[in-house]
């Protein structure tokens, strides 16, 4: 027992957050608040043609009809945001759009190398094309010039608002309706940026594409939108990873990322997400509320999400497939740690429509401190996916008696020929194996890390190399000073 | 006279080939051994003769007393007499042992005209052959195969071999996962069935179990292909070389 | 917009007449619970499709009958106990027609010693404080919807009572369903007590006469003392027309041990909601089932377990078969509280698919508070295994006989579980003549 004693001492015994620093830039601040104004000074900022801001409005006045309509079905627990006392925009003071890297404010660059995101090595050492977007607005693409050739679009959505309407106007919003849920409404009719890709047909993108969040104005709302189209025959690994100064006040993260595969296309995305968690005794972090979901449209297309959820005070988020086209695939591979009082209720859903049709769910679960985490997933087959397949696997670690770990799956089968198996169960950190490991010479942090970084192995092993390593710290550090 | 006989077969699974042109003649009374390296298709060929679906038969022929095999369902290749014991018995729950004995015996005995066995009389068979195969006699009121060790789940195929009385019998793998005793009470009651009207075709990865039961011919396959055939000196000549010239003829 | 709640239910007014004339009604307790009931009726009404734990059973056909209550249809004159109830040897039968007993069809013996066996309305008249403790104690309005219809218009249902240490005994209550000329509502109220190590084992029928439009909405309060082991075994074979929507509240003592299967082959829509309250450290609990469906049959088991201290034992195991377009549902809440620390909690959840038209849902749910425990579900659904059916063959088995043997071994896995022999024989009896009327 003293070995279970002391790993929940330490789990409480959080130290400082890594990445807790401020950079001090002037931002360009639409007034605090949520308004019909508000929406058109957004869509004026961006320049962007009528038929957008139509769509905005549109989204804005259906999320007014929403108000009561905030989900409250997750297992999370918040004080009620007041969406009037936030900014919906904040764009670094720039004057024209950086040229090259020279141009970009050195005070970001310097963020960027704090986080181990130094732009110019990045590009010559691992030939990952990094769209970095700070706040809202994208301030540095690289790599553009390659990709162009390639006729790969990686671009800020607004510039593809701009300059690739047509593809805009026919994907947008068509895997996730803007009044699909009340975050979406809300991302909708306020989002700033986030990025495009196009991957055109028969094209193996050569580059995992990879964008850097930050979080960093002062109750900023943020709002991302992704849209990644891969068209006939293509394939694309996607990065996307998040760390976030420290705060005192709650912040709201709600993003939208759509995705779209076409005949034998696929869609590989990898998410590391690490913003700001709050402090020890629950105060600040950041409220994550993320709509993510893919549309295998075509035959034999796939969809694969990976994530590693270790950040944020609140995450809700649930990356998922529609699988249409025949013979199309969805996987889903998730890490979520949290730890104090950091509360997560995540998961995915698998709709099947199509014929053989294959999905698979893989999500490991490790609260610490008061945390509370908690899978939630839906596996749906409709009559007509014969001969469909679902695997399911949701594993949960406790450590410490304070934490909650809870698995909610929900499984409708409507086709005979289909096959459904889900198996879930709930540990702890065996004292057998802890004691094996530190009879061998191990701390118990280390211990604890080994054990936890072999409980999750299945998923991280998912991810493209270069984000592995980085997640497998991001396993150590979030039980670092806390286990390890 | 040919009991079994395989002309030139040629088996692709999920459109790979498998078996690329095995011909073999077994007669009646004989026993031949498979031998070869893991991955070859040895259980391939014993799946094909026992008729699992899966596998396309893309040339050849088999054919057994004279009936052509492939045409045939599964059940019926059992009732004319083909048995496959298999390397991993599937584990059924609810259904117990002594009711799908019985259903087994009484299908093949409807097949021969013959009456349904009577309760009393199946029972004091199967505890015969119980005696004699070392299975403890409840085990047949447990579900089939559930909870069975991997030597219980061998030793409860050779019984249903033992009640079945086939004409040709496929072992496949049956040493895997026995330890020496369990593989000799196995192999003895093989060799109780041995007779000149009975064949059978032997899949093995060691000559071990050759020890026990010993064959008349022996083949060695590798790469899908019948490589060398000769008699049961081979299987010496195997254990003590290895299987790796054969690999690279192949 | 969608519903959240169907507050325009036919037990709105149909029943209004009748407040007054309920048992219990000049009780101040009993009246105040009958009140909170049905302000929580008025106001929350029925559960709607967006109550989570009533997502897959919609009630919006049963709003839409004008029930009546049951006892105001005066033709309703059943004389004999109906075909297709099991026969348990050594059960005593206790029959209730529409949840009032009827002693011309039960059997007439004296209680045994340690044993009382009564109505509710005689103890609520009678001896009102044996029920105080738990009547709306277990399952209390605001918890569970059907018990505050139940709590508003209950008029009788039996009081099981057993002594200190009561060797055990097995009851066998039939509750036979009928309607008259018009549908009608019963909404009986049981409580079954085992004080401190009180063996005994009840079996429930349900049942129906042909063609007879009822709803069935019986919640029974049961609570198992220390040491004490209570064996229910619950079988529903109402008719195609009826509804039965049952509830189970249990809670059980130190070292108590709760035992129920639920076997379903009948009823036009059914849910059944067990919870259990595992309120003492080392209580054992088993919940096991078996649902047989075809045509529009539906069906939910949701069970809530409630692992309240530690060292508690805990397991599932409810398999389905679904053929022509059945709904079957199974909802399973494992809770295990802080500090309810070396909890064992296991369930399984399996569904056959035996044609193409059926839909399964399942919702299994671990919600853990403590760290030191081990807790498992898993959930399968699907056609027939083929390696099963290939190995069935392989021994010279046609393919028709092989299917069939594999759905009876697939049924008889669950019914293998019931622990008492003579039910288990009975249930597996019951399991063969639905697969025989199936084949026929």
């Amino acid at each position: 027992m003293a070995a279970t004693a002391k790993t929940v001492e330490t789990v409480r015994d959080v130290e400082a957050y890594k990445y807790g620093f401020v950079t001090d830039i002037e931002s360009d601040l639409a007034p605090k608040g949520l308004s019909e104004e508000i929406v058109r000074f957004i869509s004026a900022k961006k320049n962007e043609p009528k038929w957008m801001l139509e769509w905005r409005l549109k989204a804005y006045r259906y999320w007014l009809t929403l108000a009561d309509e905030e989900p409250t079905w997750a297992k999370l627990h918040f004080p009620k945001i007041d969406y009037q006392d936030s900014y919906y925009y904040a764009a670094p003071k720039q004057k024209v759009g950086p040229k090259s890297l020279d141009e970009v404010d050195p005070q970001l660059l310097e963020t960027y190398k704090k986080l181990g995101i130094p732009l110019l090595e990045q590009q010559i050492l691992s030939g990952v094309a990094v769209d970095a977007v700070f706040d809202s607005v994208s301030v540095a693409t690289t790599y553009k010039k390659k990709l162009n050739e390639l006729g790969v679009i990686f671009c800020p959505i607004s510039e593809a608002v701009q300059k690739h309407p047509e593809l805009v106007q026919k994907y947008l919003c068509s895997v996730v309706p803007v009044g699909d849920n009340f975050y979406v409404a809300l991302n909708s009719a306020v989002f700033t940026d986030g990025s495009f890709v196009y991957i055109p047909k028969g094209l193996r993108c050569p580059m995992e594409l990879s964008t850097y969040f930050r979080i960093n104005e002062k109750n900023t709302g943020q709002f991302e939108r992704t849209l990644i189209i891969a068209d006939e025959g293509s394939y694309v690994s996607y990065l996307e990873g998040c760390t976030a100064p420290q705060r005192d006040e709650n912040q709201l993260h709600a993003a939208v990322v759509e995705l779209i595969a076409l005949d034998n296309a696929e869609i590989k995305y990898s998410t590391v997400q690490n913003w700001y968690p709050g402090d020890k005794d629950g105060k600040g972090g950041i409220y994550n509320f993320v709509t993510k979901r893919g549309a295998c449209r075509g035959k034999n297309s796939k969809i694969m999400w990976t994530q590693v959820e270790t950040g944020s005070a609140i995450t809700w988020k649930y990356p998922s497939c529609i699988l249409q086209g025949d013979g199309s695939v969805g996987e889903f591979y998730s890490v979520a740690i949290t730890n104090n009082h950091q509360q997560a209720d995540t998961g995915t859903k698998m709709i099947h429509i199509g014929k053989n049709t294959r999905s698979k769910i893989i999500s490991k679960g490790i609260s610490a401190g008061k945390s509370s985490n908690t899978y939630r997933g839906l596996v749906r087959i409709q009559g007509k996916a014969d001969g469909a397949r679902n695997y399911t696997k949701c594993d949960s670690l406790l450590i410490g008696s304070t934490c909650g770990a809870h698995t909610v799956p929900y499984i409708e089968n409507r086709s005979p020929t289909a096959q459904t198996e889900h198996e879930a169960t709930t540990s702890k950190i065996g004292e057998d194996q802890l004691f094996y490991c530190m009879q061998r010479g191990m701390t118990q942090e280390e211990a604890v890390s080994l054990i936890v970084n072999g409980f999750c192995k299945e998923v991280l092993q998912t991810l493209p190399m270069e984000f592995a390593v980085e997640a497998q710290k991001l396993v150590g550090v979030s039980l670092e000073g806390g286990v390890g | 006279m040919a009991l079994i006989e395989i002309k030139n077969l040629h088996v692709s699974v999920q459109g790979k080939d498998i078996l690329k042109g095995i011909s073999l003649t077994i007669n009646a009374g004989e026993v031949h051994a498979i031998m070869g390296p893991n991955g070859t298709g040895k259980s391939t060929l014993s799946n094909v003769i026992a008729g699992r679906e899966g596998y396309e038969v893309t040339q050849g022929s088999v054919s057994f007393d004279g009936q052509d095999l492939l045409a045939m369902p599964p059940d019926a290749r059992a009732r004319a007499g083909v048995f496959l014991a298999f390397q991993y018995p599937v584990e059924i729950p609810g259904v117990s042992t002594s009711a799908f004995l019985k259903t087994a015996i009484n299908a093949k005995r409807r097949t021969e005209g013959k009456p349904e066995i009577d309760a009393m009389e199946f029972l004091k068979l199967v505890k015969a052959k119980n005696k004699a195969l070392g299975i403890p006699d409840d085990m047949i009121k447990r579900p089939l195969n559930v909870g069975f060790s991997g030597g219980e789940k061998k030793r409860a195929e050779v019984l249903q071999m033992t009640l079945l009385e086939p004409r040709f019998a496929v072992l496949d793998e049956t040493d895997s996962g026995l330890d020496i005793d369990a593989l000799k009470i196995v192999s003895d009651g093989v060799n109780a069935l041995r007779g000149p009207t009975r064949a059978f075709l032997v899949i093995t990865h060691y000559q071990r179990l050759l020890n026990y039961i010993v064959p008349d011919y022996v083949h060695v396959m590798a790469g899908g292909r019948i490589v060398k055939s000769g008699g049961k000196e081979l299987a010496y000549e195997l254990e003590a070389e290895g299987y790796t010239k054969y690999l690279a003829a192949a | 917009m969608r519903l959240t709640s169907l507050l325009d239910h036919p037990f709105r007014d149909a029943y209004a007449a009748k407040f007054g004339a309920l048992p219990g009604a000049t009780q101040a307790w009993i009246d105040g619970l009958r009140q909170t009931a049905r302000g929580i009726l008025n106001t929350s009404g029925l559960p709607g499709p967006r109550v989570e734990a009533w997502k897959f059973t919609g009630l919006g056909d049963v709003v839409k009958i004008p029930f009546l209550p049951s006892s105001s249809a005066e033709d309703i004159d059943v004389r004999e106990i109906p075909l297709g109830v099991p026969h348990i040897p050594g059960a005593r039968r206790i029959v209730l027609v529409n949840g009032v007993l009827s002693a011309e069809l039960s059997d007439a013996v004296n209680d045994p010693p340690g044993l009382r066996i009564g109505t509710l309305k005689h103890y609520l008249a009678r001896e009102p404080q044996i029920l105080k403790p738990i009547l709306g104690g277990l399952a209390s309005s605001g918890s569970y919807p059907m018990a505050a219809l139940n709590t508003a218009y209950m008029s009788d249902g039996l009081v099981i009572l057993a002594d200190k240490n009561f060797p055990g005994s097995t009851l066998h209550i039939i509750s036979i369903g009928a309607a008259g000329a018009d549908p009608v509502a019963f909404h009986p109220r049981h409580i079954i007590t085992l004080a401190a190590g009180a063996q005994l084992n009840v079996i429930e029928t349900h049942i129906g006469l042909p063609g007879q439009s009822y709803l069935s909405n019986p919640l029974t309060e049961i609570s198992v003392g220390e040491n004490a082991t209570l064996k229910r075994y619950v079988m529903v074979a109402e008719d195609n027309d009826a509804f039965h929507l049952s509830t189970a509240a249990v809670a059980l003592a130190a070292h108590g041990t709760f035992e129920a299967f639920h076997l379903v082959v009948g009823g036009g829509k059914v849910r059944q909601e067990v919870a259990v309250a595992m309120n003492g450290a080392g209580a054992t609990c088993r919940i096991n089932g078996l649902y047989a469906l075809t045509g529009k049959q539906h069906h939910d088991l949701t069970t809530v377990i409630d692992h309240a201290v530690g060292h508690g034992t805990s397991s599932q195991l409810v398999k389905g078969v679904v053929d022509g377009q059945s709904h079957g549902v199974f909802q399973g809440r494992i809770h295990v509280a802080k500090d309810a620390q070396k909890t064992d909690a296991r369930q399984l959840h399996k569904a056959l698919f035996l044609s193409k038209g059926p839909e399964v849902d399942c919702k299994p749910e671990l919600e853990i508070f403590a760290d030191d425990v081990q807790c498992a579900h898993g959930a399968a659904t699907g056609e027939m295994d083929p390696n099963h059916l290939f190995y069935l063959m392989a021994r010279g088995i046609d393919a028709d006989t092989a299917r069939a043997m594999l759905v009876s071994g697939f049924l008889e896995d669950a019914i293998a579980t019931i622990s008492d022999e003579l039910v288990r024989a009975a249930f597996s009896d019951l399991v063969q003549s639905w697969l025989k009327r199936r084949a026929a």
